[in-house]
């Protein structure tokens, strides 16, 4: 416990001293909300939650991407892989919850007529999701670069494509148009049940890459024994 | 050149010249190189007598303790040890035939 | 150079070349003596302080007694053969150190060097052979293996922490092995902006801390001054005389003594100094 907690603090601190990163991850959202604010706000509401996920899903890729290095000797040091992904999850999903909690505010005092429980459950599951989702683009992709484009495409994809288009649900922010159309919308119970459905799956897919993958990466090679000291 | 073929001499046999300015008396670093100045052996420093001094008393050829200088600070005297003395009576056989023979091809080559 | 601040600089060095505290009391002392009788200039007589003390621990290492015996096994290696594609880089290589003992891996650029290493630290899979370590494991690579955005002491408490170690442990656990090479870590600099030498004392230091019975080291000290360079060696020799056993891959081998093993991948044999 001790040892993921290090873990997560010591993210924690390397996440605030990105500064430009920081800056981008807080504006983000804000340009998607009030690009929409103006036409239609119950857009602007999908938007901010979007940017949301891309936002931290950036910071977790760039937090992957940076503890690359350090891991296998970290590995080394007495940690287990385990260890070091959760410890860096929770940091993300730290860092996620402060985020958002000023854009729910937002969407609170700047409209009215929507269920702002799905809203607030729509951002808990963003940054429950895009975590994950960043770390497990890092361990697929080495480079900061080439997560980044794969990151693009994935959200921008999730803004043209129609969500009732089945390919659609392979997105993993799919969730938050379904949730959010209940929230705006006021439309049935169903929608709500299949974004969380939909949340739930991803969230588990994207949790067993990244234990997977550090476990992979990390594992103790079978050709190295230790044996209790003589 | 002439120089640095001189401290190469110098460099084989420097250790033996001090085991015999010790032979005589007992003496400490300064007083050793002005010592060696006297018998012709120029050029010689601090920074190469000090180590030399050091092996010979870590191979157990000298001894040394630290005495009161007068005025100055404590001054450290080397004696030579039974060992040293058994080691400068055998190089100094030695030396004296390898001289012997660089001399004797030397001096046909100052003849012609 | 004024006699003070040059004796002082000797005092120095002569420290940094492991040169036993009381020998280097004496000679200091004679030095002075000599300065203070001749009027010579420092300099001159003796030439500068850290070539005058290379030359005084060497007077006094060569006649040193052999060190204790070197204690039981920790670190086997057996057999090992790695293969990257077509190209075999190490075939049935074994090696084996005692705790006490410094085995130095030696050979050409692409001789596979730190491969043999990462095989050590099982970062890397051999194609045959087997590793056995007994006890803990500490490893110092080529480069990276630090954090940018952390500073020297949150990367002690981290890996400490992976250690067992408290915060205050390994934070002055840390700053000593620092101190040990000339370092000192408190100002608090983001490791992105220390200086590549720098990084490597870092790196050196996270290796050390904890107390491994085996220590890993890949061509630590590159980007180090000569002085860090001499820090280095004395850091293995003291790790030596702890009881652990110690690997350094290495492509110049000029300090042959305390090295007790030299593996070299070029030949692919281990010889026994």
């Amino acid at each position: 416990m001790r040892k993921t907690f290090t873990v997560a603090e010591t993210a924690l601190r390397e996440i605030a001293r990105r500064r430009g990163v920081l800056a981008i991850l807080v504006l983000f959202p804000l340009a998607f909300y009030l690009s929409r604010r103006d036409s239609h706000l119950g857009q602007s509401i999908r938007f901010v939650c979007l940017g949301l996920g891309w936002a931290l899903s950036t910071a977790a890729l760039f937090a992957g991407s940076a503890a690359r290095s350090i891991e296998p000797r970290l590995r080394l040091s007495g940690y287990r892989g385990h260890h070091l992904y959760l410890g860096r999850l929770v940091a993300l999903w730290t860092v996620g919850l402060l985020l958002a909690a000023p854009y729910y505010v937002l969407i609170r005092i700047d409209t009215d007529g929507v269920r702002y429980g799905a809203i607030g459950l729509i951002m808990v599951l963003t940054v429950a999701v895009a975590a994950p989702f960043g770390l497990a683009l890092s361990a697929a992709l080495p480079r900061e670069l080439e997560g980044m484009l794969v990151l693009l495409i994935i959200v921008g994809l999730q803004m043209m494509m129609d969500p009732a288009d089945s390919a659609s649900r392979l997105l993993p922010f799919w969730f938050s148009r379904e949730i959010g159309t209940y929230a705006v919308d006021h439309t049935d119970g169903g929608y709500l049940t299949r974004g969380l459905l939909h949340a739930v799956v991803c969230l588990a897919a994207l949790l067993a890459v990244v234990a997977i993958a550090s476990g992979y990466r990390l594992r103790q090679r079978s050709h190295l024994r230790f044996v209790a000291r003589r | 050149m002439e120089l640095e073929r001189r401290s190469q001499w110098l460099r084989g046999v420097l250790d033996l010249c001090v085991l015999g300015v010790l032979a005589q008396r007992e003496s400490y670093g300064y007083e050793l190189i002005q010592s060696l100045h006297a018998a012709g052996l120029d050029g010689i420093q601090g920074g190469t007598l000090y180590p030399v001094l050091l092996r010979l008393q870590r191979g157990g050829q000298v001894a040394a303790h630290w005495r009161e200088g007068g005025s100055g600070p404590a001054r450290k005297y080397y004696r030579i040890t039974p060992e040293g003395a058994e080691t400068l009576r055998r190089s100094a056989a030695d030396w004296e035939s390898f001289a012997g023979g660089v001399s004797a091809i030397l001096r046909e080559v100052a003849a012609r | 150079m004024r006699h003070d601040t040059w004796l002082d600089a000797l005092a120095g060095e002569l420290r940094r070349h492991g040169v036993a505290p009381e020998t280097a009391g004496n000679v200091l002392a004679e030095t002075a003596a000599h300065l203070w009788e001749s009027g010579d200039d420092p300099v001159r007589a003796f030439g500068p302080p850290q070539a005058y003390a290379a030359t005084v621990a060497d007077s006094v290492r060569a006649d040193l007694p052999r060190r204790a015996q070197a204690g039981p096994v920790r670190l086997e290696v057996d057999g090992i053969t790695k293969r990257y594609g077509r190209r075999t880089v190490l075939r049935e290589v074994s090696l084996s150190v005692r705790a006490g003992e410094v085995a130095a891996v030696v050979g050409a650029n692409g001789s596979g060097k730190s491969t043999f290493l990462g095989i050590c630290a099982g970062l890397v899979s051999p194609d045959r052979g087997e590793v056995r370590v007994h006890g803990s494991l500490g490893y110092c690579p080529q480069g990276g293996g630090t954090s940018d955005f952390l500073v020297p002491d949150e990367h002690f408490v981290l890996v400490g922490a992976g250690r067992g170690m408290s915060r205050a442990d390994a934070r002055d656990t840390g700053r000593a092995g620092a101190a040990a090479l000339d370092w000192d870590p408190r100002d608090g600099t983001q490791a992105r902006h220390l200086s590549g030498g720098t990084r490597q004392k870092l790196n050196l230091v996270m290796a050390g801390l904890g107390d491994p019975d085996v220590l890993l080291l890949d061509e630590p000290y590159q980007g180090f001054d000569q002085g860090s360079y001499l820090d280095f060696w004395q850091q293995v020799r003291r790790w030596r005389d702890s009881g652990k056993a110690i690997v350094v891959v290495t492509h110049l081998l000029n300090t042959r003594d305390g090295v007790d093993i030299v593996l070299d991948l070029g030949k692919r044999r281990e010889e026994r100094a």
